[in-house]
């Protein structure tokens, strides 16, 4: 807030005033933008909800009299959703765990250590983001089918190798937004630290990590979302193996190119989408100071 | 022992340190991004088909067979010019819609803006497929809501080229301008207040203060954002593949990227569709170097 | 200085690239194993209703892990749309592969050129029950005399319309192709919120009737090559005909142009057409739809009045994949699954025209509604043409992407039609 903390208490008052009609305006405009953004949202819900003939309809209502979870139902009890589902959640977490871990370690090392190639790194770090993934995927398919020769919990046909992949594609994002975070605690600290006497690993556990950890938190989320959108290579590393199947490819059951199952669909995406947000949510708070953060540095 | 040689000691452990820390991120990007970047390259210079790749006929080098093959079709450039100018304008809409609402964000009180904040991380939370898909319902020709608001009953919006490429751009803006907004607005929180008071003090106008006090201290953020708006826009697969079912009527809703997709996969012709990648991946570098440099020439750092 | 070095370098790397790293090939699938235990693993294909399918299918199992004990079928069903990325990546990981799978016929050439697919010459001639079928059916499973699948059922195309509208309207089916436009017009210029017929330009299997109706062909093969034959004036004649019908005062390409041919039965199963071309596996569906009792079928009319256009030869088939370990279980799965007890079954759950001569006339007789879709088999119904480059071709959508080009105004028909012969060539070429 832009508040102002010293001043005249009247001219204070004055400008508070004035601010105030401008300041309803905003709201208000504030209001119907979020309205208008959230909007597709709220149609996907409804539309979840909404008994088929109202989603077939031609004239459709903002609202439904009849609500009904057959659409959920529909969604529900396609093969394995619940299998699907925690195909999900583990590869998800598998990849948000690993990556922060190793993206903590690497922007530590980007930040806190001035080295020859450091620079190249950061450019480096920068460019393989502009690789499009859809191009990669047949090398890694290839990649992955030898790395399954030798350990099979990794190769094609199994999750290991979606996590894998994910943890790779979202690690330079994740490192290039941590390094705000490393950069944000005072050098100061660092060199209390080893006056006290502790090795630097003691200073990257004991101090820098419960410090960077909001960022982490932060992070976490985009590396969440890349593992659990995805359905690129769940669709092309999981050939036969139908238990290792992750969700987006249970909603891919309704989208049909020319039968479309809108009330399934929305369902599907409707419960795809609730763990993000739940996710987004409970960062909320951290993932802006977060940005903010990775945009100092 | 002279401070000189401690303190080189002191660097070669320093780096030894950062290497340590570093090996986990590098052993898993050489791996899984370096190594399949450079088999990219290699089969953009083969003739790789299906048949080639289940071993049922031999490999041939084309050298530079599959570009001269891309670059001497009119298709490519078409593509190339579209890819660009979508890009452009998915760019220009996330930054003015982003930066716009950061800086209404600032001027509301706190539950205006979580309702702002609410709304605009379920856009960004909503996976792609998804999004895409309730986007393309919202202006389904004869189911959608649009159409029946509009009273434009049957009129399809996924057939005309530009209509097609406004409707997935729009769906762009919108789930990518929330990292847009809550960056800068986190960009503007940052800027100690005193130093706009000041301003305001100084009589300076809201627009002046916009542009010569806020703008120059924003310029680093801006130029994350920016990049990253590139990146992302000028990759945007899924909402083109949903949307124009796979590249619109005859294809002429293609950018590189889904052409490239089309190429490896619908088609089997992993070569070309590599060369278009690694084309892509090139234009792509050229454009952010070009835009860095333009950046420190103004005396940014990154 | 940096920039010399990479200049300098750069012609050394891809000389390194060149000689020392190649792409990687997977090497000639594995001699396939016959293993007499173990799971047998099946791809069928997902469908819009597939409850039914999936009933049978599960009697199927059932019966065959009865007479086979320590024997397991895991039955997974994937989706049309994308199956050729699922059999590629199948073909390119044999270890991760299925034993048994059903595709389209059109798939078997290019099936047989990735090498994904086993020689089952042996075990299927030797099946008495294989040559009660239908002759041109079991040729589409045929590369080089070899047999690599066996047919599951056959799926041809017929001319759906709206019997209400038609009354109505005082009008009579058409009698040769050249009736349908004028028709189809004539009904939207009284019903403005019909399609005179429902057509898709990305409907290839609506759009060959008409090429091969005006005696045209797609390609034309001399001596194993094939050259187009998409340019010639009948094809072109054929392709006109067609496209004729997505303008504004038919089939609106803004509507249309983007329809395949589910998509097009589908604006007729809403009510919302007044003709279709649809399939014998349609009618189940339209049947279960708001046009149920206001609707008839008749054979697409050809050239001269009294004749059938030819109608494509469409058809799923049953066949085993080269890495396969279970070979002689994984076949007599399709025997069971392919034989006639089972294609009747299907035809009951289904609608799914059979593959045998025998059991084809037996259920005309019984169901008239199969009589339209036996009537066109039995007037020759075409392929398309017979070599792995239509894999390609097809996966190109070269058709398509010329029928919508012609469809939306960005090239007429000579300039469609060239370039779409010259990709054709360019696909038999290599």
């Amino acid at each position: 807030m832009t508040a102002v903390r010293t001043g005249n208490t009247q001219a204070k008052r004055d400008r508070r005033n004035g601010r105030n009609a401008g300041r309803g305006r905003a709201e208000a405009v504030t209001m119907v933008v979020a309205g208008v953004v959230a909007f597709p949202l709220f149609w996907m819900v409804l539309t979840a909800i909404k008994p088929e003939d109202e989603v077939l309809s031609a004239d459709p209502k903002p609202w439904t009299l009849r609500p009904t979870f057959d659409s959920f139902v529909r969604a529900l009890t396609v093969q394995n959703f619940g299998r699907y589902f925690l195909n999900s959640v583990i590869v998800a977490l598998a990849v948000v765990l690993l990556s922060m871990l190793v993206a903590f370690l690497a922007a530590a090392a980007l930040t806190r250590f001035r080295f020859r190639g450091r620079t190249t790194m950061l450019i480096m770090l920068l460019v393989v983001q502009m690789v499009p993934v859809e191009a990669l995927t047949v090398p890694l398919f290839f990649l992955m089918r030898s790395v399954g020769q030798s350990v099979p919990a990794f190769g094609l046909n199994h999750l290991g190798s979606l996590v894998l992949v994910h943890l790779a594609f979202s690690l330079p994002f994740a490192i290039w937004m941590l390094r705000g975070f490393v950069a944000a605690v005072p050098k100061e600290l660092e060199e209390a630290a080893t006056l006290d006497g502790a090795s630097r690993f003691r200073f990257l556990w004991r101090v820098l990590f419960p410090l960077v950890a909001p960022g982490l938190v932060a992070t976490s989320v985009l590396s969440f979302i890349h593992a659990w959108n995805d359905f690129l290579f769940a669709k092309t590393f999981i050939i036969s193996a139908a238990e290792n199947q992750t969700l987006p490819l249970a909603l891919q059951v309704f989208v049909r190119p020319d039968q479309n199952d809108w009330g399934a669909i929305m369902a599907g995406a409707t419960l795809m989408t609730i763990p993000v947000l739940v996710f987004f949510v409970f960062v909320q708070r951290r993932l802006v100071s977060g940005l903010a953060g990775s945009v100092k540095g | 022992m002279s401070t000189a040689t401690r303190r080189a000691r002191a660097r070669s452990g320093e780096g030894r340190t950062a290497l340590a820390y570093l090996a986990p991120a590098l052993l898993v990007l050489g791996a899984l991004l370096a190594y399949p970047v450079y088999q990219l390259v290699v089969i953009s210079f083969y003739d790789y088909g299906q048949e080639q790749v289940s071993g049922g006929a031999p490999l041939e080098f084309l050298g530079l067979g599959n570009y001269t093959t891309l670059f001497s079709g009119s298709r490519f450039w078409a593509v190339l010019a579209q890819t660009v100018g979508f890009a452009a304008v998915c760019v220009a809409g996330t930054l003015l819609a982003g930066a716009a609402l950061a800086v209404l964000a600032t001027r509301v009180r706190p539950w205006a803006r979580t309702c702002l904040f609410l709304a605009a991380l379920g856009a960004w939370a909503t996976p792609a497929v998804a999004g895409s898909t309730v986007w393309l319902f919202l202006f389904d020709a004869n189911l959608g809501l649009v159409n029946n608001v509009l009273g434009l009953d049957g009129f399809s919006w996924t057939y005309g080229k530009w209509t097609a490429f406004g409707l997935v751009a729009a769906e762009v803006v919108w789930c990518s301008f929330p990292f847009a907004m809550i960056t800068l607005y986190a960009g503007i929180k940052a800027i100690p207040g005193e130093v706009l008071e000041a301003a305001a003090l100084d009589g300076a106008s809201t627009r002046r203060i916009a542009t010569s006090v806020l703008l120059p201290l924003l310029r680093p953020v801006l130029a994350v954002v920016t990049i990253q708006s590139v990146i992302w826009d000028f990759k945007v697969f899924t909402q083109i593949y949903v949307m124009t079912n796979g590249g619109g009527i005859a294809g002429r809703n293609l950018t590189l990227n889904v052409y490239a997709y089309q190429q490896a996969f619908a088609a089997s012709e992993y070569g070309l569709g590599a060369a278009i990648g690694v084309v892509t991946t090139l234009v792509l570098l050229a454009i952010t170097v070009v835009y860095l440099r333009a950046l420190r020439r103004s005396g940014e750092e990154l | 200085m940096r920039k010399r070095w990479l200049a300098g370098a750069l012609p050394v790397v891809s000389l390194v690239v060149a000689t020392a790293c190649a792409p990687v090939q997977s090497g000639p699938a594995q001699s396939s194993g016959d293993e007499t235990t173990g799971q047998v693993r099946v791809w069928l294909f997902d469908e819009v209703n597939r409850a039914p399918k999936e009933k049978v299918v599960a009697d199927a199992v059932a019966e065959f892990q009865g007479k086979h004990p320590g024997v397991t079928v895991d039955v997974q069903y994937i989706q049309v749309a994308t199956r050729a990325e699922r059999f590629k990546a199948a073909f390119s990981d044999p270890a991760s592969a299925p034993d048994v799978a059903e595709f389209g016929n059109t798939d078997l050439s290019g099936f047989v050129a990735a090498g994904g697919l086993a020689d089952i010459s042996n075990p299927a001639l030797n099946w008495a029950d294989v040559h009660d079928m239908l002759p041109a059916a079991l040729d589409a499973t045929k590369v080089d005399t070899k047999v690599y699948a066996i047919p599951w059922y056959i799926g041809v195309r017929a001319l759906y319309f709206r019997t209400d509208v038609f009354t109505e309207l005082g009008v009579q089916p058409p009698s040769t192709l050249d009736e349908i436009a004028p028709l189809a017009r004539r009904i939207r210029a009284a019903h403005p919120d019909l399609l005179g017929i429902s057509v898709g330009g990305k409907y290839t299997y609506g759009a060959l009737p008409f090429v091969w109706g005006e005696g045209g062909e797609i390609a034309t093969s001399l001596n194993g090559k094939f050259s187009a034959a998409i340019d010639s004036p009948q094809a072109r004649a054929g392709v006109a005909r067609y496209t004729e019908l997505l303008r504004d005062d038919i089939c609106p390409p803004a509507q249309c142009a983007g329809n395949g041919g589910d998509a097009s039965v589908e604006a007729f199963r809403a009510g919302k057409a007044a003709m279709t071309i649809g399939g014998d596996f349609n009618r189940k569906s339209v049947e279960a739809s708001s046009v149920k009792g206001k609707y008839a079928v008749v054979p697409l009319p050809g050239k001269a009045a009294g004749t059938i256009a030819p109608a494509f030869g469409g058809g799923n088939l049953l066949g085993l994949l080269a890495g396969t370990k279970h070979r002689t279980l994984a076949f007599e799965f399709v025997q069971l699954l392919a034989g006639k007890q089972y294609q009747r079954k299907m035809f009951d759950a289904m609608g799914n025209l059979p593959t045998y001569q025998g059991l084809q006339r037996e259920l005309a007789e019984s169901e008239p509604a199969l009589q339209p879709f036996t009537a066109t088999l039995a007037s020759g119904a075409r392929f398309v043409p017979n070599t792995p480059a239509w894999a390609k071709i097809d996966s190109q959508a070269v058709i398509p992407t010329m029928l919508q080009e012609i469809a939306s105004g960005a090239k007429d028909v000579d300039t469609a039609t060239k370039s779409a012969a010259d990709a054709m060539n360019a696909a038999f070429g290599s």
